[in-house]
């Protein structure tokens, strides 16, 4: 392991690897990411592999849309020696109530002034997309044809691959267990495989992410929350576009394999780090996977697993410098919604380090945004 | 697959019936599965393994492993080894995955 570094990143999904392979790019030489298990193998690698541009907030929405684009070039990009997967096959975002309705609608009018492709449909249209939908449970659907969903395994190994090319040294099976400061500033990384000295760190801890705050006393305006997701037998190509409904609480997509993934929220899930199964969870998502997409109830399940939300009060992440202390850098409280925003983030986050006008502003993601009642709620999560 | 003469149990052999495999007619007796019905009758390719093609077949016979897969009535990936055979059922070798629809 290096002795010394100019920026250590404390976690390896694909926040980390993004972060870690933006500032290769820009020249920065002696990069350490630091991961406690494999890559991607906390929330990355248990989400629903989904990529979003209808979004409630402008923030959100152009953090997706730049994501997006990236992803659409990024094995070339990456130059990458595989393939991450990535299939527009389009978001069916579908409305259950008048309420959602109306939401939708909102949604649609920003999406639209941001240059994003997405109607607002009625239910028969969104019968057309997807045949087997229960039309009758719904009120109406938006539909953007340019969303989709990629491989969260291969997207980190790709982002991983091109980094260490640059030159970025990524440490799995390693753990911080401190972090080393002297008035206010970062001196130092402290893990379980030895010493990094720094000015620089990076918390992209995702679900572990308060812990990392805590080791320098600061309080982060996060916690964790278990999501659970399933996957099913692969069939042949059927649904094309992943499925959604925020107040059915569902989303569902079909992979490249022919599997079914699908998830939901739960209201009354304890703030704590467990990622363990329920078979509530099980019981809860396919009476609702059999309501709104009923030909997937013949489907058998070949497993399930959990993963953090790492979530926020406004449902927006926390981006950039930390004031309280000099050298840290936070990537953090993404809702449910980082792998999509990863390519992004990472170039933000690296122009924020080396002090370089950012693509996107993000002073109005600052953790303090929460103290100055500055928030802007996301309200289209499941 | 039919054991004639057991040393402990005695089986009781179910009524002759008529299925279909891939459009051939066969018969098989009430109270056997699908697979069982098929062996006896000499079939012992099920399936396809998806990737390289090889042939599958009766391999668990506990619904476990997925070798039997075929699609019987319309409905794909059915376990013929844990599925009983009825008269008149439509059996056929599955191509690929299966389809839901």
């Amino acid at each position: 392991m290096i002795k010394a570094a100019d920026v250590v990143i404390i976690g390896g999904g694909i926040i980390g690897c993004s972060i870690a392979y933006n500032l290769a790019k820009k020249g920065v030489k002696n990069i350490a990411v630091i991961e406690k298990d494999y890559l991607a193998s906390g929330a990355t690698g248990r989400c629903g592999a989904g990529v979003r541009q209808q979004w409630g907030t402008e923030m959100n929405c152009r953090l997706a849309m730049e994501s997006i684009k990236f992803y659409e070039n990024a094995n070339e990009e990456l130059k990458y020696d595989g393939d991450i997967e990535f299939k527009q096959g389009g978001y069916l975002i579908v409305s259950s109530t008048d309420k959602e309705y109306e939401q939708f609608s909102k949604n649609v009018k920003l999406q639209k002034s941001l240059g994003i492709d997405v109607e607002q449909i009625s239910p028969q249209e969104a019968k057309e997309i997807v045949p087997y939908l229960n039309a009758d449970i719904i009120t109406s659907a938006t539909f953007c044809p340019k969303d989709g969903h990629l491989n969260p395994f291969l997207a980190t190994d790709a982002y991983a691959k091109a980094a260490r090319r640059l030159g970025a040294n990524i440490y799995t099976y390693t753990k911080v267990i401190g972090i080393k400061t002297s008035d206010s500033k970062i001196t130092g990384v402290i893990t379980d495989k030895g010493e990094i000295a720094t000015n620089i760190v990076v918390n992209a801890a995702g679900g572990f992410s308060k812990i990392i705050g805590d080791m320098v006393s600061i309080d982060l305006p996060v916690y964790s929350e278990r999501h659970q997701i399933l996957v099913t037998e692969p069939v042949e190509p059927t649904q094309k576009p992943m499925v959604m409904s925020f107040s059915l609480n569902i989303y569902c997509q079909q992979t490249p394999h022919g599997s079914f993934i699908m998830g939901r929220g739960d209201d009354t899930e304890p703030r704590d780090l467990r990622r363990t199964s329920s078979w509530q969870f099980l019981d809860e998502m396919s009476k609702t996977v059999t309501k709104l997409l009923p030909p997937l109830g013949n489907l058998r399940v070949i497993r399930q697993w959990g993963g953090l939300y790492n979530i926020t009060p406004d449902k927006q992440p926390i981006l950039g410098s930390v004031k309280e202390l000099d050298g840290f850098y936070v990537a953090i409280g993404f809702s449910g919604h980082g792998f999509m925003l990863a390519p992004i983030t990472g170039l933000l986050l690296a122009e924020n380090i080396l002090g370089e006008k950012t693509t996107i502003d993000i002073s109005m993601l600052d953790k303090d945004r929460f103290n100055r009642g500055e928030l802007v709620l996301e309200p289209s999560v499941v | 697959m039919r054991i004639q003469n057991h040393p402990i149990l005695n089986f009781e052999k179910g009524e002759e019936i008529k299925f279909y495999f891939d459009g051939k007619q066969i018969s098989a007796f009430k109270g056997e599965t699908i697979a069982a019905a098929l062996h006896a009758a000499g079939v012992k390719v099920l399936g396809k393994s998806l990737f390289k093609h090889r042939p599958r077949g009766f391999y668990c016979a506990i619904g476990n492993c997925s070798a039997c897969s075929m699609v019987v009535n319309g409905e794909a990936n059915v376990r013929t080894c844990v599925t009983m055979v009825q008269e008149g059922m439509i059996v056929e070798t599955q191509k690929g995955k299966g389809e839901i629809l």
